[in-house]
């Protein structure tokens, strides 16, 4: 990668980040929705640098189009009922979930095993999807699809049934 | 005194990963620090879209023998899940006066 591409890379990662943390954090729906819709523009970015143009022009697409549905005063907004305690232990669960990601990242080579590839690292997990077994992995994606469109079905009729 | 060349600017894998654990861990942490579900739902994309930075960028740096398209394939399946997913929880939470 090129110093251009690094640096619209890091400035792209950047923009998504804050516009996560604004979604995350705002206590308003306008500027909450334009964070993420920022994050999208963010996210454009980041697959820009890395070849990968029309990506980014479905993501600008589809986190525009979500911002926009946030953005709508009528959406009804749904409190939830449990304890606030649940609340400060879900965010250090982020919080551990954001250092295990960092060190997986940071290690690469997170298992001391080889395989036939060589050694067992996130390089070659990602050999392994994508180009390996990618039939597989996009198997995988389809029946995740319709397990997804099948309980939203199932949820459907259950709620005419009512 | 011959002056040290400057490296020029890079980013790698693990530089991409970073981004996509702090994508990942946000949506999480939006996910479960509003009250407001309807709110908490934002945290869905932003973990979709770090999975899709990871996606991406293992495409780019590490299949490096395989076909590109297939990052960028699962890319696009989730950004366009994710909006799916927006839209689907906001309409089921429903509108104000709808009912």
């Amino acid at each position: 990668m090129d110093s251009l591409h690094a640096i619209g890379f890091y400035v792209s990662s950047g923009i998504s980040l804050a516009g996560g943390l604004g979604a995350a954090l705002l206590p308003s729906r306008g500027p909450r929705a334009a964070a993420l819709g920022i994050t999208g523009v963010g996210l454009a970015g980041i697959y820009t640098a890395l070849s990968a143009g029309f990506a980014a022009a479905v993501a600008l697409l589809c986190y525009g189009g979500a911002a926009w549905l946030f953005a709508n005063p009528r959406n009804r907004p749904l409190e939830d009922v449990q304890h606030p305690n649940w609340r400060q232990v879900g965010s250090i669960g982020a919080g551990t979930l954001l250092a295990l990601l960092a060190y997986s990242a940071f290690r690469g080579d997170f298992s001391p095993a080889t395989f036939y590839g060589g050694a067992f690292d996130v390089a070659a997990v990602g050999r392994l999807i994508l180009a390996h077994d990618a039939i597989a992995t996009e198997a995988v994606a389809v029946l995740v699809l319709v397990a997804l469109v099948g309980a939203t079905a199932m949820w459907r009729v259950r709620e005419r049934g009512r | 005194m011959a002056r040290a060349r400057a490296r020029p600017l890079s980013a790698g894998l693990v530089a991409v990963m970073f981004v996509a654990a702090g994508l990942v861990a946000i949506g999480a942490f939006a996910a479960v620090w509003r009250r407001d579900l309807t709110a908490a739902l934002a945290g869905v994309p932003l973990m979709f879209a770090g999975a899709g930075v990871a996606f991406v960028g293992i495409a780019r740096f590490a299949a490096a023998g395989g076909p590109h398209v297939f990052g960028q394939e699962f890319a696009v399946l989730l950004a366009i899940a994710a909006a799916a997913l927006v839209a689907l929880g906001l309409g089921i939470a429903g509108r104000e006066g709808s009912r």
